[in-house]
């Protein structure tokens, strides 16, 4: 294959200058919430082995990006935060403290197998607490997610929670093997509530049994309450759980950014708890997602607890309240004789807190063009002097 | 309420469709005029149609463009996009299935199959262990066996009579195919309330 000048690997992007500015000042947001709340921010490396990291991750082997190194072990660029944050949490920061309240803003890629032009490399923005198995650390992580986008001035969004473990319960009581349980997880995970429909018709249920299983696929997305869901399951702690969770939102008063969806699924199944997905309106997209991932810490042979969000800064840009940027640009302009001057009426205005841009007449091509980019254009010349 | 957009294929399927949105009591006008128009504002309803190729339906809805669309169950199968499958209409009901030549055996080393889904052909051979070589076409997909393209054809089936009148039999029933309502993630989300009431209201008509 032949390569273009201009082209870049498949899913690759440049940021260009509003847009970096865009992300910086998210990041600022971000940073400066996330640490009010008393989280640490970390930095994990951008590659790790593919038998460790690259094979604990949630996502799927096919979307990551493998490399080889000159050891002749496969490598991964990270495409994910949460493993290699729960890998260098048992490996040592959990003996330093506990629980453990992290925070990251970094790249992570994914490989795309459809569709040239969307991001295999996207910024994420999320949390970890890591050493809490109580209630309270899942609260504690959707009312950050739902505070966190609230400083970013949105306010048109939803989360939508649903625990696997109710789920779980749900399909096991209503099914006669633990192959028809999955063939249904597995049509949720896919969101395809047809084939659930088709599929429990398929098994040949008893009547009690099917009947349940389409009622409950049938209200599932839209309950309104906790209690609605209560008819489904029998009393187990997975249930209690989620309304203990449910109640201390309610407390915060942040419960109309939450709806339950307790047909909500992940293809992992260290996912064993409560788990997340927040929408906001002005993407087509999930803005990110969260959840319990206690299975994750025991694969790295921790037995503690864990819980966490992330959100994808490319899409938080596609929802984020359309602000004009305002910085005051000045352009000073010289003539060679006077550079003296020129530096002395630059740092003027720098020390004013202003952009200021030297550029030497001598320089410029298209003088008319290049002035136009500016706020305010000085044009230094020996009157300036006094 | 807020502003819903539904993205319907173009055609016949539009017509049934259309149809059905007015049998469960929308207030839609029973004339459409949509000769070459590619939008349809129903004020009254809050609703804005936009035409699309039926292919490119689950396009509209996965980017959130449009809220909600009906996509035939061959097309999601074949694309495979980020939507939300959330009932069966019932209409434009057929199958996909394979064909070929009558009493003939499959090329023994890797046998050729021309098909419009090149995703569904070879994820059903790939299940069945079959190493085959899928050849993509664009249409008259019965044209390739009879002048010796391919061995079988993998294509929708509604009556058969295409198959028969080129003088080809079908050999393996894929899977079933129909309409689907299909949503969007976020938008199923934002706009629950507007969704879910024209799915109750659907879901009871088509049972």
């Amino acid at each position: 294959m032949s390569l273009k000048m201009f082209e870049k690997p498949l899913g690759m992007r440049d940021t260009f200058p509003i847009t970096y500015e865009k992300i910086e000042t998210v990041r600022k947001t971000g940073r400066e919430f996330l640490r009010s709340r008393g989280y640490d921010f970390i930095q994990t490396p951008s590659l790790e082995y593919f038998d460790t990291v690259g094979k604990a991750s949630a996502i799927y082997n096919a979307s990551l990006f493998k490399l080889v190194d000159s050891q002749g072990n496969t490598l991964v660029l990270r495409p994910d935060m949460t493993t290699p944050i729960a890998r260098v949490a048992t490996s040592k920061l959990l003996k330093e403290k506990i629980p453990l309240r992290l925070a990251y803003f970094a790249n992570v890629f994914r490989a795309q197998q459809t569709e040239g032009g969307r991001p295999a490399e996207f910024g994420q923005m999320g949390i970890e607490v890591i050493g809490d198995s109580t209630v309270f650390a899942d609260a504690e992580v959707i009312i950050t997610a739902i505070t966190l986008i609230q400083s970013f001035g949105i306010e048109s969004f939803k989360i939508t929670i649903g625990h696997a473990g109710v789920l779980n319960c749900i399909l096991k009581d209503y099914t006669e093997s633990d192959l028809q349980a999955n063939t249904l997880r597995k049509l949720l995970v896919d969101r395809n509530y047809v084939g659930f429909e088709e599929a429990v018709e398929s098994f040949h249920l008893p009547k009690t049994k099917s009947d349940a299983l389409l009622q409950f696929i049938d209200e599932a997305t839209n309950f309104v309450s906790i209690e609605e869901i209560e008819k489904y399951v029998r009393k187990n702690d997975a249930l209690e759980y989620m309304q203990q969770l449910i109640e201390l939102i309610n407390v915060a008063d942040l419960s109309k950014y939450v709806a339950l969806d307790f047909t909500l699924s992940s293809h992992m199944n260290y996912y064993t708890g409560m788990l997340f997905e927040v929408f906001a309106e002005g993407s087509g997209f999930a803005l990110g997602n969260g959840g319990r991932y206690d299975g994750l810490l025991h694969h790295f042979g921790s037995e503690v607890g864990a819980t966490g969000f992330g959100i994808r800064i490319d899409r938080l840009l596609e929802v984020l309240p359309a602000e004009e940027m305002q910085d005051e640009t000045v352009a000073v302009i010289f003539h060679e004789q006077d550079y003296l001057q020129a530096l002395t009426i630059a740092n003027r205005f720098r020390e004013e807190g202003k952009r200021v841009t030297l550029q030497s007449k001598k320089g410029l091509l298209d003088e008319e063009a290049f002035i136009k980019q500016f706020g305010r254009v000085v044009n230094v010349s020996q009157e300036d002097l006094v | 309420m807020s502003e819903l957009t539904i993205a319907m294929p173009k055609g016949r399927i539009f017509e049934e469709a259309y149809q059905m949105l007015i049998d469960v009591g929308f207030n839609l006008p029973e004339e459409v005029e949509m000769s070459r128009k590619l939008m349809i504002e129903i004020p009254e309803e809050k609703i804005r149609f936009i035409l699309a190729k039926p292919t490119d339906v689950p396009v509209y809805v996965e980017h959130g463009v449009a809220d909600i669309g009906i996509a035939g169950k061959d097309t999601l199968l074949e694309q495979k996009r980020n939507v939300h499958e959330l009932l069966d209409l019932k209409i434009s009901q057929c199958y996909i299935a394979s064909a070929g030549l009558p009493n003939t055996t499959m090329n023994e080393i890797a046998p050729r199959i021309a098909t419009k889904y090149p995703n569904i052909a070879m994820n059903y051979y790939k299940e069945i262990g079959e190493q085959v070589e899928i050849i993509e076409l664009n249409g008259s997909i019965e044209l390739a066996p009879m002048i010796g393209l391919a061995d079988r054809i993998v294509d929708i089936v509604s009556t058969g009579r295409t198959l028969k009148e080129n003088g080809l039999v079908e050999y393996e029933h894929i899977t079933d195919v129909s309409s689907r309502l299909i949503a969007n993630p976020v938008s199923y989300r934002m706009k629950s309330a507007r969704i879910q009431e024209i799915v109750t209201r659907l879901k009871k008509f088509v049972n």
